[in-house]
């Protein structure tokens, strides 16, 4: 090979680099890309739509000779979610399309499972100044600030006034989350809370009450000690952003200024306050008096830590609880409890996670309409029962408790009733309502990275100091651009 | 050469007989027509997916963009002055060099070994050839997720080994000290396939008469394979610790996987930023920006080493 020869063949790799380069500017094409590729997806379920509403309008035509009404012969309105619900959640998503598309013959609903939150968000923003998008979509809680800000949806609020719809029996805190200003903006839909998961049988044999799970930071380092032996430790919490939020809801506390961004647009971040300090020097001191293992960001491996019974004890969010159950069912078993406050600590509870359903406003009104029928239908008691038992996602209608399939799985899953009682526990404050801030996802990894340079030597408050002025600046510019 | 002359050639006659002058350039020109015809389906992607987005995101690189990605303002180089004032940058860029340092000596070093044993003849070399390079049929998540499985500090294979020898378990991806090291045996690991196919086709490129008559002239293994196989193998090191750095600048998958940068931004490689800035928080300013130091920084060391680092090539 020539000396020259290399030298062009060099320019292969080079042009190599700059790909990298470009990546982060044509992120957007990409997303595009993707929509195309579902929109293929989403087609076939509208040719099976299209012969079906030709089934209907054959219907129709029988009926006009019978004199009927000419609304039949309409085709049905079609509606396109987007969702976020892969696995067993996936299965009962679709069971739930399936049967309200048997019982509303004038709206077919076309469920696309959208990967997660993040990539159906990001593939959301690539739509959204096209007709790619879907009718309504799935949002994670975090999502809400950039949803409203994004001014491309249609409240939920409208369509209550509108329709005079009652709301009274959904839970207020679930309602709290989502709403902004007094007004609602979107239908929550599957809806947890963090709780605490203890292996009853490590509790029994280090002496402690398993009926009686520790609900304060001292009481969980107490248990955590007695567990701590013959090679197992107390507990593990992962590291995880979302952790952090909670436990500051349930100190009645604010993560951000201006009500936690709901009274009026957040400016600063409050990570850094006495009861952040105060709670990561807690969780510090767990990890480096060695009775709390550190064992990273994801909860699936505290999980798996825990079914393997190498801790004590774990937090997860109530979505888990039946793989929790089941997980460790022959081995030992799973007790759940509040998520623990400091001794003495104010009122608080805990902040709705999980995700609602929003309406996009760049779709005709009739089509709207068509997805708030579809949130009706979701929001009823008998469907929420049936999505709760599948999933260990908590209704958002207190009347969903009165269905006999709620009532039998309580009896098998005496856990399931720690969340429920968690919830309606909470009292509704800024603090339970939940911080709003555009920035959240980043601000999650933020604070991620605090806890784990405190847990590497760095002071609490100094880590979380830096936390705070970086999530401050991140504010800062999504606000500036906003405007 | 060849052309050149050819050129002198072509001008001495053009020269002698200047009324030609004009059907000679129009040649020229349709000679040239054919080499552009060839190289447009390549020039048409290079402008699509290299020229056009280097263009966008220079632009890109001077604007704040709004939480769907749009531009919102021109803020001309305050996204370059923040960035240089950033600790996370000056954290990224030490990280990335770190990493750096930690993978391509190593890798390279490590694939010569295994190249070189297996270069022989012997009965069953086939097998482990085909074993070493076998990371190259793994995609990178998939590499990934078998390693974090490997690592996993209470159920991990690694740990229960070292448990078993009686020594104390490493929290392989949560402690800061560990996490940079571990993504660095995963990322060697994965590269070794590549590097181990090049640098045994170049071993089996060295014609077996020079190992013949050095084994005549009464060379030993270790005198061989300093003075004689290193220098004819020269060009293919160079190229793989080119394209190796390059590659270590650019690392994303495994740490997006393993550690997502932590902890403590221990493993926050430069890429890892950009994707961040980029695709967490939507602010394709200062991620162009960060995106655009990266290719200043890979074009200068890519200079650097053809600069000073190539002399000591001996093309055969």
């Amino acid at each position: 090979m020539s000396k020259k020869a290399l030298k062009q063949h060099a320019a292969l790799p080079l042009a190599m680099a700059g790909l990298t380069i470009m990546l982060a500017a044509c992120g957007n094409n990409a997303g595009n890309g993707n929509n195309a590729a579902s929109g293929n997806n989403a087609n076939k379920p509208a040719e099976t739509t299209a012969t079906n509403a030709n089934a209907n309008a054959a219907a129709g035509d029988n009926a006009a000779t019978n004199a009927a009404s000419g609304e039949q012969s309409k085709e049905p309105v079609k509606v396109v979610w987007w969702h976020s619900m892969s696995g067993e959640l996936g299965k009962a998503v679709t069971q739930l399309v399936a049967d309200f598309n048997a019982s509303h013959p004038d709206v077919q609903v076309e469920e696309a499972y959208q990967g997660t939150y993040d990539d159906s968000l990001n593939k959301l923003k690539a739509s959204m100044d096209s007709k790619s998008g879907p009718t309504l979509i799935q949002v994670y809680e975090i999502g809400s600030k950039f949803m409203i800000d994004s001014k491309a949806i249609t409240p939920i609020q409208d369509f209550i006034d509108t329709d005079n719809y009652d709301i009274s029996s959904l839970e207020e805190n679930i309602l709290g989350y989502y709403t902004f200003n007094g007004k609602l903006y979107s239908m929550p839909f599957n809806t947890s809370n963090p709780i605490l998961y203890y292996n009853k049988d490590m509790f029994k044999a280090a002496g402690l009450d398993p009926e009686k799970p520790p609900t304060t930071y001292e009481e969980v380092k107490n248990a955590a000690k007695a567990l701590t032996k013959d090679g197992k430790t107390g507990a593990s919490f992962a590291i995880y952003g979302w952790f952090m939020e909670q436990l500051f809801a349930n100190q009645g506390a604010d993560y951000l200024n201006n009500g936690n961004g709901r009274s009026g647009t957040a400016s600063e971040s409050l990570v850094n306050s006495d009861t952040g300090v105060k709670t990561l020097t807690w969780w510090k001191d767990l990890v480096d008096s060695k009775v709390a293992l550190n064992l990273g960001r994801k909860t699936d491996d505290t999980k798996k830590a825990f079914l393997a019974g190498q801790i004590g004890m774990t937090l997860d969010s109530t979505a888990g609880l039946r793989g929790y159950v089941d997980g460790a069912k022959d081995k030992f078993e799973v007790g759940t409890g509040f998520l623990p406050k400091p001794e003495g600590a104010q009122d608080g509870g805990v902040v709705v996670g999980g995700a609602s359903n929003w309406i996009m406003n760049n779709k005709p009104v009739e089509e709207q309409k068509a997805a708030w029928e579809f949130i009706k239908y979701l929001a009823q008691p008998d469907v929420q029962a049936k999505w709760h038992i599948n999933t260990g996602y908590f209704p958002i209608t207190k009347k969903a408790y009165d269905e006999q399939i709620v009532k039998d799985n309580m009896a098998a899953y005496p856990q399931f009733k720690t969340a429920v009682d968690q919830l309606h526990a909470t009292k509704l404050s800024t603090a339970t309502q939940g911080a709003v801030m555009g920035v959240f996802p980043e601000a999650r990894q933020v604070v991620e990275s605090a806890i784990e340079s405190a847990f590497s030597g760095t002071d609490p408050k100094k880590a979380l100091d830096g936390a705070a002025k970086d999530i401050t600046a991140k504010i800062d510019t999504y606000n500036k651009t906003t405007k | 050469m060849n052309t050149t002359e050819a050129g002198l050639a072509a001008r001495q006659s053009t020269g002698s007989r200047t009324r030609q002058a004009k059907p000679f350039l129009s040649t020229a020109w349709k000679d040239n027509m054919t080499g552009y015809l060839f190289m447009a389906p390549s020039l048409v992607l290079f402008a699509v997916f290299l020229f056009y987005p280097l263009v966008k995101s220079l632009y890109l690189s001077l604007c704040l963009t709004d939480p769907r990605g749009r531009v919102a303002a021109f803020v001309g180089l305050d996204n370059f002055t923040s960035l240089f004032q950033a600790e996370a940058f000056w954290n990224s860029l030490l990280v990335t060099l770190k990493f750096t340092a930690l993978t391509v000596p190593s890798g390279l070093f490590a694939a010569l070994l295994l190249a070189a044993l297996t270069h022989g003849k012997l009965r069953g070399m086939p097998l482990f050839r085909f074993v070493f390079s076998l990371p190259t049929a793994l995609s990178v998540s998939t590499s990934s997720v078998i390693w974090m499985m490997l690592f996993h500090p209470t159920t991990g294979t690694l740990n229960y080994f070292l448990t078993r020898l009686g020594l104390n378990p490493v929290q392989w991806l949560t402690d800061p000290a560990w996490a940079l090291i571990s993504v660095s045996i995963m990322t060697v690991w994965m590269n070794i396939g590549f590097q181990f196919i090049v640098l045994l086709s170049g071993l089996q490129g060295i014609a077996d008469d020079i190992f013949d008559s050095a084994r005549i002239d009464g060379s030993g293994p270790f005198r061989t394979f300093f003075q004689i196989i290193m220098p004819l193998l020269s060009p293919t090191l160079f190229f793989l610790s080119v394209v190796s750095i390059m590659g270590a600048f650019q690392s994303f998958g495994q740490i997006n996987i393993l550690t997502k940068g932590g902890p403590a931004g221990s493993t926050e490689v430069f890429v890892y930023s950009i994707y961040k800035e980029a695709f967490v928080n939507y602010q394709f300013g200062t991620g162009s920006a960060y995106a655009l130091v990266l290719f200043a920084i890979i074009m200068l060391l890519t200079f650097l080493q053809f600069r000073f680092a190539e002399r000591k090539v001996h093309y055969h």
